[in-house]
């Protein structure tokens, strides 16, 4: 719209240039001449390239951390929505198992890839048994150790040693976890030693395991020959086989975080986003016919006394403890008092504008009463009822964090950010706390930027600022 | 004044008893588990029996009548799973005052903090005071308060060496609850303050004033922060409501034995009598907080009339 205004206007503004200068030059030569009068220039000083919209977005612009958040949150969106579109993505909820002991793989740290170790060609692997044609379920656990059973050590190393056991020769780690009982000299090989734990013999000086469970690798690296194979290549071993990683790590139940924060975080935005544009509706309905039907004014005062005296947060926990917890509820028990601020606010604001001249004379002219509230009423306030709408988002995320604490939130098979927060509460202390982090940092990314987003959109459509 | 007075008590009174009457009403429609201690050892027979000896049978308007008729003798019910049989009104009489003491701490620091806060930040346009409180302000507003409150429990606590749970007689372990109660009300003091402030420095009256040859100082303090502050007791009945909301998730996370902690509880144990009563004690505690500010305003702004606003439309 600027735009389109700014084209007509720049001729505009070099033919007045042209004619002042005309005119210099001619009061140059007569400096006593009268003027000439011309409709057209008077015409001229009445142009201006004022856009209400255009002025805005620019004074938008100018806030550079609002335009900044402002990427951010359309990047966020964006990536919320085209998440489970894309390859090497987990399915939120599914419950991730080892497939070749069956264990949940629970509380996985957060990693960019899911490889264990990288070795070279020509290392020596053990196969486990398990049914995939194109990976194949690798170790390289020899045999187990008893706990105190006895085995010869060949060869001292800081990590690993190379050790005897029953004629069976391989390699034991020598850490805090084996505890191995080794002599003054430990150098001084061949000696009897033990360890108190049960323990591994590995084929060599390196743990081919993930905390025991066999490694992946796809089976073409592979020259296999019967229960041992040799890597044809330098390769990765993997902890499942797949290539996705947990880049969020996995929960207690070995559920994929990243997959969890996304999906809760499209439920999050959902109920943010349907409880904003419900209040708005109900809230600019009911505040136009509040502010403009006078016969419906004395009631709706009334009922607007009653409901803006409940607290918010009561009304919440006292309809989601009442009805069945799930997004409905939820949404209908933040809708329930959440229109109340949008409707005054309209209502007053119509009040103030409705009997202004323009609108007056709009009447007497026979327009209608519904084109009048559209087109006359209702542009003046679509900069506060955005900035409204932009403050409910976080209001509703926030409103969901807090009474799924209190235990009335959604099921934990719809994961939501306060479902996530929630379950991570109990483990910020630990070295889980990444299940906490994540969330969280999403969360806080979200409601700050539509705070700041709101506010700064406010300011901006303030005609105030547009100087 | 005396008529406005009036009509704003009857207009509470009518709120309280609409609040009351849909409280009631809506608890009615829970399961009835939630009136048993042990609803599945129990035969049909005897659950009919208890739902009839308590009066759960009758129609709906009788449970009402009976309902307000126990009210008015302070008389709230007996809880069924909580304490089974304990009357609700003396549950609440202990935990009550706990509740009541932290929340007025917590107002009492929120303005301690927030005011100063406010007041600094107008003073010091754009300079640190302003762009920290800036910062402050909007991580309170727009950060769920259910988040930081979890950082806030974790890392402070192990920053003042205390036990991450209240205890009563430890007065390091009231730090943390009652700081975290406040923070929300910091910021929207320092918030409003900062803003009346602002409007009123830019006044005609500052002007001269400064062309008088007063100290900056004894401006803003004497005469800019006295006028802007009289707009302030508007906020009272909200932040005592945030407060009171606040309580709510604080009290159950340093398990701290009062009001908040108490209404967590009973919901998870589906206790529908104590969730009843406790909602209900809630809203007359909103309700009378928007009464008191409303009076409030009136003793301390004269200029504020009561003309019927009906020739203004």
């Amino acid at each position: 719209m600027g735009l389109l205004r700014k084209m007509r206007a720049a001729p505009l503004e070099a033919r007045m240039q042209e004619e002042l200068r005309s005119r210099r030059q001619a009061a140059e030569k007569d400096p006593f001449g009268f003027a000439a009068f011309s409709a057209a220039d008077a015409e001229m000083t009445g142009v201006s390239d004022y856009s209400y919209w255009g002025s805005t977005l620019r004074a938008f612009m100018k806030n550079r951390v609002a335009v900044a958040l402002l990427s951010v949150l359309a990047a966020l969106l964006l990536f919320t929505v085209i998440q489970p579109l894309l390859p090497n993505q987990y399915p939120a909820n599914q419950i991730i198992n080892h497939p070749t002991t069956g264990v949940q793989m629970s509380n996985v740290a957060p990693s960019f890839t899911t490889a264990k170790v990288s070795v070279p060609a020509g290392t020596e692997l053990i196969i486990t048994p398990w049914e995939d044609a194109r990976w194949t379920a690798v170790s390289n656990v020899l045999t187990g150790i008893k706990a105190r059973a006895e085995f010869t050590v060949l060869q001292y190393g800081a990590d690993y040693c190379r050790v005897d056991l029953d004629g069976q020769t391989g390699y034991v780690k020598n850490d805090f976890s084996t505890k191995l009982k080794l002599p003054e000299e430990p150098e001084k090989t061949p000696y009897a030693s033990r360890s108190n734990f049960a323990i591994k013999l590995y084929s060599a000086p390196g743990d081919y395991t993930n905390n025991g469970d066999p490694l992946f690798v796809p089976t073409e690296y592979l020259n296999i020959d019967g229960e041992r194979a040799v890597t044809n290549r330098a390769c990765d071993l993997r902890i499942l086989p797949s290539s996705a990683p947990f880049l969020f790590g996995t929960n207690n139940l070995g559920q994929d975080l990243w997959a969890l924060v996304w999906r809760g975080t499209r439920t999050s935005l959902f109920i943010g986003f349907t409880v904003a544009v419900i209040e708005a509706l109900i809230g600019i309905l009911v505040g136009v016919l509040w502010g403009y039907v006078r016969r419906l004014d004395r009631l709706l005062t009334a009922v607007y006394n009653v409901v803006d005296n409940i607290p918010t947060t009561i009304v919440l926990i006292l309809i989601a403890y009442v009805m069945r917890p799930g997004i409905s509820t939820l949404i209908f028990a933040m809708c329930l008092t959440g229109w109340v601020g949008m409707a005054r606010f309209i209502r007053n604001q119509i009040i103030i504008i409705r009997d202004r001249e323009y609108n007056m004379a709009s009447r007497s002219l026979g327009t209608s009463t519904v084109r009048i509230i559209l087109r006359n009423l209702l542009p003046y306030l679509v900069s506060v009822i955005m900035l409204r709408m932009a403050l409910a988002v976080p209001g509703a995320i926030g409103s969901e964090v807090f009474i799924t604490y209190i235990g009335l939130g959604l099921p934990v098979s719809i994961p939501s950010l306060g479902n996530l927060i929630n379950a991570g509460r109990k483990l910020i202390s630990t070295s889980q706390s990444y299940q906490l982090v994540f969330p969280t940092i999403v969360l806080s990314i979200i409601t700050i930027s539509f705070y700041m987003i709101g506010n700064a959109f406010a300011d901006a459509a303030d005609p105030k600022n547009h100087l | 004044m005396v008529k406005y007075v009036l009509k704003r008590l009857l207009s509470a009174v009518v709120t309280l008893i609409v609040i009351l009457t849909v409280v009631f009403v809506l608890v009615r429609q829970m399961p009835i588990e939630g009136y048993f201690d042990n609803f599945d050892k129990l035969d049909q027979n005897m659950i009919s029996a208890r739902l009839h000896q308590l009066g759960l049978t009758d129609p709906l308007h009788v449970q009402l009548f009976r309902f307000y008729g126990q009210l008015l003798r302070g008389d709230l019910g007996a809880s069924a799973r909580y304490r089974v049989g304990a009357p609700i009104s003396e549950i609440i009489a202990q935990k009550a005052p706990l509740s009541i003491q932290m929340g007025v701490m917590a107002m009492a620091l929120a303005m301690a903090l927030g005011i100063p806060l406010g007041a600094a930040m107008a003073r010091s346009k754009s300079k640190f005071w302003d762009k920290f409180g800036t910062v402050f302000i909007v991580f309170v507003n727009a950060v769920p308060a259910a988040v930081y409150y979890i950082y806030l429990q974790s890392y402070g606590s192990s920053l003042l060496g205390t036990s991450m749970l209240f205890s009563r007689d430890d007065w390091r372990t009231w730090i943390l609850p009652v700081f975290s109660m406040s923070l929300g009300n910091i910021a929207y003091y320092a918030m409003w303050l900062r803003r009346y402030m602002v409007d009123e420095l830019n006044k005609d009256y500052v002007k001269l004033a400064k062309a008088k040859g007063l100290s900056e100082r004894a401006i803003t303090m004497r005469h800019v922060f006295r006028n802007a502050f009289v707009p302030m007791i508007q906020y009272i009945p909200t932040s005592l409501m945030f407060t009171v909301c606040g309580s709510i998730y604080i009290e159950s996370l340093y398990s701290v034995p009062g009001m908040g902690g108490l209404l967590v509880d009973v919901i998870s144990r589906q206790d529908n009598p104590m969730v009843q009563a406790i909602v209900m004690i809630y809203s007359c505690v909103g309700i009378i907080g928007l009464l008191l500010g409303d009076l409030l305003m009136v003793v301390i702004d004269p200029r504020i009339t009561f003309a019927k606003k009906e020739d203004v439309r």
